[in-house]
């Protein structure tokens, strides 16, 4: 059983990224073609989709801090939640995997992604600093392996690699709770 | 009285008080939606605005909804 987050990633998220998605092909599409509308296009869906792996990311951060709570006398609570609500870097910063491994060893382990993902983390960095580029109207060319130039391929990886990443932070978390806690979180 | 089973989610800008804490009067910031343990629903809620603003996250069963922020009196029993 998934969590809420991931649950509403997969049946919320995922539609509205669709929508993009399915925008995007319409103007790759485009006779003749219009490569400055598909730069901004493309530009619009790394946007939407850093935006919503951060969305997913917090709501399953809230969801698992608030699992832990619970399992505390009432009196602790508020404490607890206020530790777990202060100084977030997925508030303000990017999604990227130093801030949400920052965010989530608050849990008391540490999160490793990257030996069993390490391709697909790439692919997030890859992503969020192309969101930063886009958001901030970069002209600094990116290099270390970052694609120079958007492509909807490019981008599509990018969002499988979230996918995957959510799915399986999903699962660690739920993994985690339950050594913690002794019951299982969701 | 505490908002638990509320029809609809509180409103934003919504006077509240955090049961079993310290903070005094605080006021809805953000629903987060129902992310607490079986569903309950969970707020931001900003209970401080200077030196700058803080807030806390926390479950719907824990907020007590208040009249009027400046004396702290609850809507009902």
């Amino acid at each position: 059983m998934p969590s809420a987050a991931f649950t509403d990633w997969q049946n919320d998220r995922a539609l509205r990224l669709n929508e993009v998605e399915a925008h995007c092909a319409t103007v790759l599409a485009l006779v003749p073609p219009n490569l400055t509308f598909l730069d901004e296009t493309l530009r619009g869906f790394v946007l939407h989709l850093s935006a919503h792996f951060q969305g997913f990311c917090r709501d399953l951060y809230t969801e698992c801090s608030q699992a832990w709570v619970i399992a505390i006398p009432a009196g602790f609570q508020p404490t607890a939640q206020a530790q777990f609500s202060a100084r977030l870097e997925l508030e303000k910063g990017n999604p990227n995997y130093n801030n949400i491994k920052r965010d989530f060893n608050r849990f008391g382990f540490l999160l490793d992604l990257h030996t069993a993902h390490a391709p697909h983390v790439t692919h997030l960095d890859q992503l969020n600093q192309w969101r930063n580029k886009a958001a901030h109207q970069g002209t600094k060319p990116l290099g270390g392996g970052v694609p120079a130039v958007l492509t909807l391929p490019v981008v599509q990886g990018w969002r499988a690699s979230c996918g995957v990443l959510a799915n399986s932070l999903d699962g660690i978390m739920r993994g985690e709770l339950l050594r913690i806690m002794g019951t299982a979180p969701w | 009285m505490t908002t638990e089973n509320s029809a609809e989610p509180l409103k934003v800008g919504t006077a509240v008080k955090i049961l079993n804490s310290g903070y005094g009067a605080a006021t809805i910031a953000e629903y987060r939606g129902p992310l607490g343990p079986r569903g309950v629903r969970v707020y931001r809620v900003r209970v401080q605005d200077k030196p700058r603003p803080a807030y806390i996250e926390v479950r719907e069963d824990q907020l007590q909804v208040l009249d009027d922020a400046r004396d702290l009196r609850p809507t009902g029993s």
